[in-house]
């Protein structure tokens, strides 16, 4: 860190307008009797970007906020971000090494689709139950104990999908059961304060599940080899691999760009796993309920779908989707009763971040939050508190979109 | 004296004119009728008025206060009472506590056991002073709407806003919130009456308010408004109206076979 | 009437019994142990019942509050100092023949520095635990109310997780922080009496646990009388109302934000004093208090005791706390090791998930309420004749 003040000041101007804009452009548009839903973000967008410079226009001359107002300070703001760092920093690696940088991007964008598909799982639960399950770790969890069960200790030599298929089935199974036994009783007048008895009682299970496994299988570290071995291969030539240069432990690409192997396996499945659930939501006659119920509950029920029958499904098929993510990501990771904490803690960062509720969201969710913390852990130097605040990065962004825009960027209004 | 001075209130939702320029005055403890059809405003009205929602132009006097720009606490302590359209009884709080909350908010220093006198004399005034310690969820939908009433006492505003009081109640339960209005107002208190049910609302109010499209067309007695053009349109014109219409047409067609 | 006398007179000889406890278990320090950590679970399960069952704002941030209260008390004993010669290095403020010297932070350490000018046989004391845990106090007032308004328009499950954000951020901020809490090796604090204490013409020295039990035991019962006596009084009434429905507490003329407010900087400074005293009783805080598991614990005190009623939940913690030390022996049938360390917690967290769905009251406030015989019996006349009412409406 040589100018490590350019990069402070940068941030302190950030930090500063971007406050100054969330606090005083809602009351400005509330004054003038303007849509002030987006006025929060938008403001503090445009202040971190520009400052007075962009604020005072934005207060005085714009009759009204559109995406651009947000998008593009966004943009401005990462750049005046990535240009102080790289004037404070310019023997980083991240600033001079750019196949370390593309590394970093396409591996963030690989994690992030499987962050994508458990955040998905959580989202799905929330547009149709209205609850948000904070068991949704456990179940990651619990996806990634039972393929190393099945193909690692039960059945040795069982193919790998074949774990993650049982894995589906398991989390599925557990998340049936613990619907209709808890969850249910939410919609017959059962429980008291509905919505405060979801948190905690998925919190419950959350506790349980974890502790029911570090009963079980005690704290060992487990470890899943990788699913599959890739062949050899070098394009285009194996002299001069160029192009694509394939080995059993990594992809690289244009000689540039490295993947671990297990990874590309775990996003080449989030993929495949991502379009089966696009075609079942929105080809087959039970996907098409379950969004029917999601927008309105009422009219469904009316046009003979039963609503409590699709909270069942959409619990079975979300705790599902987190333990299809982590039954994919086992070979990547070791595996530990409590792996599943920080995985939840992310997937509410992303669907806060996406919306809660929203679909295409929580994906795009995924994808940002992936790249983010490539960057931070790749770029950020002293190494060991950038080690220890990268938990922190993610719960930052999502205490700040609560506070500027609850519903995040894709949701629907509240 | 009792002075309500609503001046040219408009409120945009995004590109909707909820209201539009509306403009009466309240003067000693009158008793108001405001109808129109679903969406004409009425319940947009009462929360400007309350200070749930600021209005986009125009303002609010109570007392000679400005209101409008206050929060709905201030609004209240300032004198103006209301309820909601949906019952809103505190229902894990027993009934007497419910009577409590506006005691005591309204008198800052005042200890708990300086209302409870208060407190039975209003249960007893609503026959209620048997669920004295009852939850309010434990109360059936009409026992919960004279529990807001009896609130309402406690706060002891001089303008009092009721939305829909007769809704879905009990026909004798209905009988009590009629006595309850008519004993309160000659007391010395003003009411606004938002109603569905024409019947009552003509026979209650001495003075009704029609608003339709977010404009107030009609403003005065009920015999004259009855017979208003304006408003037998308001309410003919719409096609789409579940309880309205039908009894408006009911009730003028009665109405006009009296007359003839 | 009757009744309330017999009430408060068991509640004086629970009093009295737990005043006089020590004497009969002087010699079992590991019971007494475990009594001054049931009054600290206590103090934080009756306090979030306050929060949450009272008021209706579910946060998962209240133990970061404890561990803003913890460190405050902990930084302050490391770096606060009173001195008899000023170091004329660090930043001081004389006090009479004292000198009050607050240590930096980063860098060398200014005292070390400062002892070359200080004259020989100056004195370098530790302040008393006090000052430090009043300190700790305020702070868990200020982020109680800073994140108290920060929540104000966020209403449950948004609520949740933003407090989830907050309580990871502390954490990690005190993970982090090396140079100052020493991340996560602990942050060391000197006993709550370095010296021991004279006790009723005893000597006790700082290890004894008798005077921290009676500290934490007075915690303990003042926070239940003050809040106690908000819950009775118009704070109690405004919170719950706000609890019950924003827009009508409003209307009735509640000022919702500032009892909003307010309640999360009571409760979070009783969960600070909590905390800094627990932090000088213990010896040592690390970062490991803001784990996930502790909220756990002290939410799932607070339900099973019973969220609305603050006794419930300060029984349910103390039970609790007893029955998890007592069920920590493994034992083994036949081949299987039984590791309890563990499997209580599964059965904890299945009493947990049973309690939140069958008694939604939680297990202990029933009992205090057939004790009181307020409420049940009443309430079930009164549904009955509510569904009475309801049938003949339904008729008419």
């Amino acid at each position: 860190m040589e100018h490590a003040s350019y990069f402070f000041l940068a941030l302190l101007w950030i930090v500063g307008w971007g406050t100054v804009g969330a606090v005083v452009t809602p009351r400005i548009y509330g004054r003038k009797d303007l849509d002030v839903s987006q006025a929060s973000l938008a403001g503090a967008a445009t202040g971190a970007a520009g400052g007075p410079f962009a604020l005072l226009p934005l207060w005085y001359l714009t009759p009204e906020l559109t995406w651009k107002w947000v998008a593009i300070p966004s943009i401005v703001i990462v750049i005046i971000f990535a240009g102080s760092f790289a004037a404070a920093d310019p023997n980083n690696l991240c600033v001079t090494n750019s196949g370390f940088v593309a590394t970093q991007l396409v591996n963030g964008l690989v994690i992030g689709t499987i962050y994508g598909l458990m955040a998905l799982g959580l989202t799905l639960i929330f547009s149709i139950l209205g609850v948000v399950s904070f068991a949704h770790g456990e179940f990651y969890m619990l996806g990634g104990m039972a393929v190393f069960y099945l193909t690692d200790v039960w059945f040795p030599g069982l193919h790998p999908l074949v774990g993650v298929l049982g894995a589906a089935v398991l989390t599925f199974v557990i998340g049936v059961i613990f619907e209709r036994l808890f969850l249910r009783a939410m919609n017959t007048g059962q429980v008291e304060r509905p919505g405060e008895y979801a948190i905690l009682v998925t919190f419950g299970l959350g506790f349980f599940l974890q502790y029911l496994t570090l009963a079980l299988v005690g704290a060992n570290p487990k470890k899943v080899p990788r699913f599959f071995e890739y062949p050899t291969i070098s394009l285009p030539s194996a002299d001069n691999p160029t192009l694509l240069k394939v080995t059993a432990g990594t992809i690289k690409m244009f000689n540039l760009i490295s993947i671990p192997s297990p990874r590309f396996t775990a996003a080449l499945i989030a993929l495949i796993l991502l379009v089966l659930l696009m075609w079942f939501l929105y080809y087959t006659w039970i996907g098409k309920a379950l969004r029917a119920v999601s927008q309105d509950r009422q009219a469904a029920a009316v046009t003979g779908i039963n609503p409590d029958t699709m909270n069942t499904l959409a619990f079975g098929l979300g705790t599902m989707l987190a333990g299809l993510s982590g039954a994919s990501l086992v070979q990547v990771f070791s595996w530990v009763p409590w792996v599943g904490i920080p995985a939840s803690a992310r997937s509410f960062v992303i669907i806060v971040l996406g919306g809660m509720g929203s679909l295409p969201g929580a994906f795009i969710g995924g994808l940002i939050v992936g790249l983010v913390e490539a960057a931070g852990a790749g770029c950020v130097p002293d190494p060991q508190r950038a080690a220890s605040y990268i938990p922190a990065y993610g719960m930052l962004i999502l205490t700040l979109v609560l506070l500027l825009k609850p519903t995040g960027l894709f949701g629907r209004e509240l | 004296m009792i002075e309500l001075d609503v001046n040219h209130i408009k409120k945009n939702f995004g590109g909707l004119q909820a209201l539009n320029d509306v403009t009466f005055k309240v003067r000693g403890p009158e008793l108001i009728g405001l109808i129109g059809p679903n969406g004409a405003g009425k319940t947009t009205l009462t929360n400007i008025l309350d200070g749930l929602i600021r209005p986009s132009s125009g303002t609010v006097y109570l007392n000679g206060r400005r209101i409008d720009t206050l929060p709905p606490y201030q609004v209240a302590r300032a004198g103006l009472g209301r309820t909601f359209q949906v019952t809103r009884a505190f229902r894990r709080m027993t009934v007497l506590e419910n009577l409590m909350v506006p005691a005591l908010a309204m008198h800052p220093t005042a200890r708990q056991h300086d209302f409870l006198d208060k407190a039975m004399e209003v249960l007893k005034f609503l026959t209620m002073d048997h669920l004295v310690n009852e939850y309010g969820r434990a109360l059936s939908g009409g026992q919960q709407k004279l529990l807001e009433l009896g609130r309402l006492l406690m706060l002891d505003p001089d303008l009092i806003i009721l939305d829909e009081p007769f809704a879905g109640v009990h026909p004798k339960l209905m009988e009590i919130i009629y006595e309850y209005i008519t004993t309160v107002n000659a007391q010395g208190k003003a009411f606004i009456i938002i109603s569905h049910d024409m019947e009552t609302i003509f026979t209650l109010s001495r003075r009704l308010l029609v608003l339709n499209f977010g404009e107030l067309i009609a403003d005065g007695d009920p015999d004259v408004v009855r017979h208003d053009p304006a408003v037998i349109e308001a309410y003919l014109g719409e096609e789409e109206e579940e309880a309205g219409p039908a009894m408006v047409e009911t009730y003028l067609g009665k109405d006009k076979r009296q007359d003839a | 009437m009757n009744r309330t006398k017999w009430l408060w007179g068991l509640a004086a000889a629970v009093g009295l019994l737990l005043i006089a406890a020590p004497a009969l278990l002087e010699s079992y320090p590991y019971i007494m142990h475990i009594a001054i950590v049931a009054f600290f679970y206590a103090i934080l399960a009756s306090s979030w019942s306050l929060l949450a069952g009272y008021a209706g704002q579910f946060s998962f941030g209240h133990m970061a509050f404890m561990a803003i209260g913890a460190y405050t008390a902990g930084i302050f004993g490391k770096y606060v100092r009173l001195t008899t010669a000023p170091t004329g290095v660090c930043s001081e403020i004389p006090m009479g023949n004292h000198w009050l010297v607050l240590v930096n932070f980063f860098g060398d350490n200014c005292l070390e520095l400062g002892k070359a000018n200080m004259p020989v046989g100056t004195l370098i004391y530790r302040l008393p635990a006090l000052p430090g845990i009043i300190l700790g106090i305020i702070m868990g007032g200020i982020f109680g109310l800073l994140v108290g308004v920060l929540v104000l328009r966020l209403r449950r499950t948004y609520l949740a997780l933003f407090t989830i954000g907050f309580s990871e951020i502390v954490r990690v901020t005190f993970n982090a922080e090396i140079d100052i809490t020493n991340g996560p090796n602990g942050l060391e604090l000197a006993p709550l009496f370095p010296n021991g204490v004279h006790l009723f013409g005893f000597y006790f020295n700082s290890a004894n646990k008798i005077p921290p039990y009676y500290v934490m035991l007075m915690l303990f019962l003042v926070s239940m009388a003050v809040m106690y006596w908000l819950s009775i009084s118009r704070f109690g009434l405004f919170i719950r109302s706000i609890r019950e429905d924003e827009e009508a507490a409003a209307a009735l003329g509640v000022h919702i934000v500032r009892y909003k407010v307010l309640v999360f900087v009571v409760t979070s400074m009783i969960a600070a004093a909590a905390g800094a005293v627990e932090a000088h009783y213990i010896g040592v805080i690390t970062p490991n208090i803001l784990l996930i598991l502790q909220m756990s614990l002290v939410i799932s005190m607070a339900v099973i005791g019973g969220l609305e009623s603050l006794v419930g939940a300060a029984i349910g913690a103390i039970i609790i706390e007893f029955a998890l030390e007592f069920l920590r022996t493994s034992f083994t049938i036949g081949p299987i090791v039984v590791d309890m360390t563990t499997w209580r917690l599964v059965f904890f967290g299945l009493l947990l998930m049973l309690t939140l769905r069958f008694w939604t009251n939680g297990l202990i406030y029933p009992i205090i309420q057939r004790l009181t015989r307020s409420g049940v019996a009443e309430e079930t006349v009164a549904m009955r004749q509510a569904a009475v009412e309801g049938a003949v409406e339904g008729q008419g």
